[in-house]
């Protein structure tokens, strides 16, 4: 892969690949079904993903502090678990625009590509519209948590004395990661629509999560 | 029926309080002749104990008992009216203050935006501190590591000289039995004990100084405004009665939880001197400036309670 | 709008298992399928309004300190198999287990109960492990299912011995002393293991093509302290996670996040360390952390929306209904969680049956701590059962793509059969909790 061009060659840093790779050390491209927008997630997976190692990080610190200086922080657990949390959440998009979930195919196995292809189709189709009740869902959160009874905006807080706007900021990632979820499924059941019954079902076939 | 009230609670369906908040609903019922069924949840059992207000004024539950304090990050009001640190050493103060001293309605004045309605304040009473270190006065919080909850709590500790870590429940016994942290605010001395944390910080702090917490008993608003005035009345008085009935049937358990480990040894029992509560006292209340000065709401909050506090002359 | 209320409680309930099941084999992805029935009956049981229940729960789930150990585990397997540590490892373990007849199978479970002892919650071990070792036993000639198996369930010991969040989270419920729980799991949980490890010798010695044959050959002095130097790292990472744990220093997830730097520090010392190793295993722990967690979390939703529906009022009452004979009501409250264990992860399960099965099991007079043990052993058995198999999903996460999940769960059975074993010994002998 050529490196992009905003991102200029560095000497002393070797060249990071664009695809992720997979735990035998091979590049795996995202499936063609999920589209643009399935490679765009995965553009900017990294960042969520070295949230964890921060996450790490910032564990290491504290225990530091708190041992060896005897003055404990009062945002490192609040931060790794919002860390964290914003790495499940997109974690899940990640895995649904790379076909990962983990399925049970007993019927999908033993199903012909023009079944099989029903399958994909049903079964996106039905996610999207469940990814996009819990989208609604999530913006009535966001509605209590980023905005006062009055209209004012206030994001909410931990609480704690560090007191950060952690829970309002999860929140609003939630309805955004929801947003995609839902976008991501709709452009997956017009792919699976337009190829052919042989095609669809031998492209999912690259998930994980199938037999 | 006419009214079905789904209520979930700040405890574990295991816990005396629990069982308390349950024989409450009981005689709701029977107080309305049936026309209330109140039906107690335990924490979590529908969504998490930090999301109940969210969930009553969406009216997917109808009401809770939970501590104020955990709204905290809607508004730090929340905070320091749940647990004004220092300003009380006895359920009945608090009580006094919630019902005839301006509380009640400043609670309904804040909870009424969000869609809930306060009925009343109940409390567990004085919660107990647990340490593994012995504490007889201030001057031994210096340098203490200890796990203290969101909230005010945590500031007070850290303007006491202590180091606060913000470790969740679920770590407190762990990490006070590998002596990661010193001491821990838990709750009263009872389940402390009943969750075998003295048995890993052998010098609790009974009775304790730091933290009396304001459990609010409110439902949903259109619920409430939709109910005859009768069976409001019922709600009311009969949670004014499950105020009494927890704090009494709590510090039985508790004194009888003391009785026992003193019998039994192995944990020595702290009680600080008239002076040193004072001494605490003081630096607690400074606090409060600091947290009103953070919301409109607070500001009420502090007034309210200073101008009560001065009238009856506490402070 | 469909009214699913008028079903009432009880075809409610049958009727949930019925459509999980049904959608379960569609091949519709898990986490969305316990989504998706959490929708269908909040929308036909409370109508739209009710819907950010869901929402509300898989936010708490996300947010909670506890999971944070599992990235930590992932990323510590992932960074792992990317350098020659893991290889030099079982290289090593070659030494001691080599004479005995499904040595390494027997190492893997010893590997496991220190993991087991490092973290409290289970998902990261048995990545780790099917990363590590399963290639490893692969390789040198282990019987499929048996591999499988051992990797499974010795990576699910996590919440069978301390520390455990399971006996957490059963503590706080039940209000009994965590400190005795741990106490009392300490046998069983090496009794579940010593079981694992029976079956391993037993399977090896009287089975054909089960365990490569025990080495004979001698092995030079030079190439023996080559070998032993690949231990050196790994045990130096294993004394740091447990030392901060027993010695005060971290808590059990700060403890997550120092095997992790322990594991870095490592490459860098045998330098093998880059920063596109450390992104790779970065995005594999993203990877396996979205399916692990959002497994998770449509069963959390799922129980959030059935115990609104009065789940724990219905299960209550089918409990202390069946019969006056507290055995029977005990072996009931088995059969429920067996049943709940195919269909949910541990923390729907723990959220659902704890507030019903602990006031009941007061009430009958029993030690509520060793039923704290007990509930912690049917969870072990719940990670494992078909259809919802937590750790057979774990593993499948990262297999090699012909291990299929029916192969991984028949090779599950055996394994299944002895926790049940365990789960009936600790009935019958309650003493084995040593109270
Ligand atoms: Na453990
Ligand atoms: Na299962």
């Amino acid at each position: 892969m050529a490196p992009t061009p905003e991102k200029p060659a560095h000497s002393d840093i070797p060249p990071t690949p664009d695809l992720a790779i997979e735990p035998d050390g091979t590049p795996e491209p995202v499936p063609t079904v999920s589209g643009l927008f399935g490679r765009a997630v995965d553009k900017i997976s990294s960042i969520f993903a070295l949230g964890f190692l921060l996450a790490m990080g910032i564990l290491i610190f504290e225990i530091f502090m708190r041992h060896v200086f005897n003055s404990p922080t009062l945002w490192a657990h609040e931060t790794t678990t919002f860390l964290s949390a914003i790495g499940f959440v997109f974690g899940g998009l990640y895995c649904a625009s790379r076909n990962k979930h983990i399925r049970v195919v007993i019927i999908y196995d033993i199903a012909g590509p023009r079944f099989r292809r029903a399958l994909d189709i049903g079964i996106s189709i039905v996610c999207a519209i469940s990814s996009g009740f819990f989208a609604w869902a999530a913006w009535l959160m966001v509605k209590r948590a980023a905005f006062k009874p009055g209209g004012d905006i206030h994001l909410e807080t931990t609480g704690s004395a560090f007191n950060a706007p952690y829970p309002g900021l999860l929140k609003i990632f939630m309805l955004f990661v929801l947003i995609a979820l839902t976008i991501q499924f709709v452009i997956l059941t017009i792919n699976y629509v337009r190829a052919k019954p042989d095609y669809a079902g031998a492209n999912s076939g690259t998930g994980t999560g199938h037999d | 029926q006419e009214f079905t009230l789904k209520v979930q609670s700040s405890d574990a369906a295991g816990v005396p309080n629990f069982v308390i908040e349950q024989e409450w609903a009981a005689r709701v019922g029977k107080m309305s002749g049936g026309r209330i069924a109140v039906e107690m949840l335990p924490v979590n059992s529908v969504v998490e104990h930090a999301e109940t207000q969210d969930a009553i004024a969406a009216g997917i539950i109808d009401g809770h008992i939970t501590d104020t304090s955990y709204f905290t990050g809607k508004d730090p009001a929340f905070g320091l009216i749940a647990n004004p640190v220092g300003a009380w050493s006895a359920p009945s103060e608090m009580l006094r203050f919630v019902e005839y001293g301006g509380g009640k309605e400043l609670m309904n004045e804040m909870l009424e935006p969000y869609g809930l309605h306060f009925i009343g304040a109940v409390t567990p009473g004085l919660e107990a501190f647990v340490s593994s270190k012995p504490l007889d006065g201030v001057a031994d919080l210096k340098g203490l590591k200890m796990r203290a909850p969101e909230g005010m709590v945590q500031e007070v500790f850290a303007a006491a000289g202590a180091s606060p870590v913000n470790i969740p429940q679920s770590e407190v016994f762990t990490s006070l039995d590998k002596k990661v942290i010193d001491a821990a605010d838990a709750t009263v001395f009872s389940t402390n004990q009943a969750m075998g944390l003295h048995d890993v910080a052998k010098h609790p702090v009974y009775p304790g100084f730091h933290s009396m917490p304001m459990l609010e008993v409110s439902v949903n608003k259109e619920k409430w405004d939709s109910m005859p005035e009768d069976l409001q009345t019922i709600l009311e008085v009969s949670v004014r009665d499950l105020a009494r009935d927890m704090d009494a049937q709590l510090a039985m358990k508790d004194m009888e939880a003391v009785a026992k480990a003193r019998a039994e040894g192995g944990v020595t029992i702290h009680n600080w001197s008239a002076e040193e509560r004072n001494k605490f006292r003081k630096i607690a209340t400074s606090q409060w400036e600091k947290v009103a000065g953070r919301s409109e709401n607070a500001q009420k909050v502090y007034d309210t309670l200073v101008k009560y506090l001065t009238a009856q002359g506490m402070i | 709008m469909f009214d699913l209320q008028s079903l009432g409680i009880e075809y409610g309930t049958l009727a949930m298992f019925v459509l999980l099941l049904g959608f379960l084999i569609t091949g519709m992805p898990l986490a969305f399928v316990t989504l998706l029935i959490a929708l269908i009956f909040t929308l036909g049981w409370f109508g739209p309004m009710a819907v950010p229940l869901i929402t509300s729960r898989v936010y708490s789930f996300v947010s909670s300190f506890v999971f944070v150990s599992v990235p930590m585990f992932v990323m510590m397997a992932a960074i792992l198999d990317r350098s020659g540590i893991a290889k030099d490892l079982f290289e090593a373990m070659r030494l001691f287990g080599g004479r005995l007849k499904g040595g390494v199978a027997v190492q893997t479970i010893f590997v496991a109960v220190i993991l087991a002892a490092m973290s409290g919650i289970i998902g990261g071990e048995i990545v780790l492990l099917g990363l590590l070792a399963l290639p490893q036993m692969l390789r040198q000639g282990y019987d499929k299912n048996l591999a499988i198996g051992v990797v499974c369930a010795g990576g699910s010991l996590g919440t069978m011995v301390p520390p455990s969040i399971v006996l957490i989270i059963y503590g706080l419920t039940a209000n009994v002393s965590i400190g005795d729980l741990f106490t009392a799991s300490f046998i069983p949980g090496f009794m579940l293991a010593g079981f694992y490890v029976a079956y391993v010798l037993f399977r090896s010695y009287t089975g054909d093509n089960i365990a490569p044959p025990p080495r004979t050959e001698k092995i030079p002095t030079e190439e023996k302290i080559r070998l032993l130097k690949g231990l050196f790292l790994p045990i130096l990472v294993v004394i740091c996670v447990l030392g901060s744990i027993y010695g005060g220093i971290a808590s059990v997830t700060e403890a997550s996040a120092v095997g992790v730097a322990g594991v870095v520090a490592s490459t860098i010392v045998r330098r093998e360390f880059s920063l596109s190793m450390l992104k790779a295993a970065s995005l594999q722990t993203l990877s396996t952390c979205g399916m692990i967690v959002w497994i998770g979390i449509g069963a959390s939703a799922l129980v959030g929306v059935f115990n609104l529906m009065g789940g724990i009022k219905f299960v209550s009452a089918l409990i202390t209904g069946i019969s006056d004979d507290p055995t029977i009501i005990i072996l009931f409250m088995m059969l429920i969680l067996f049943i709940l264990g195919m269909f949910l992860d541990w923390v729907g399960i723990a959220l659902l049956t704890m507030p019903i099965f602990v006031p009941i099991i007061k009430q009958l007079g029993y030690d509520p701590v060793w039923f704290g043990v007990l509930f912690a052993m049917n969870m072990q058995v719940s990670f494992l059962s078909p259809p919802f198999g937590p750790a057979a999903f774990y593993l499948k996460s990262v297999a090699p793509p012909d291990i299929t999940l029916g192969t991984i769960f028949k090779a599950l059975v055996p394994f299944i059969c002895l926790q049940v074993l365990a789960v009936a010994l600790l009935i019958i002998f309650p003493g084995i909790t040593g109270r």
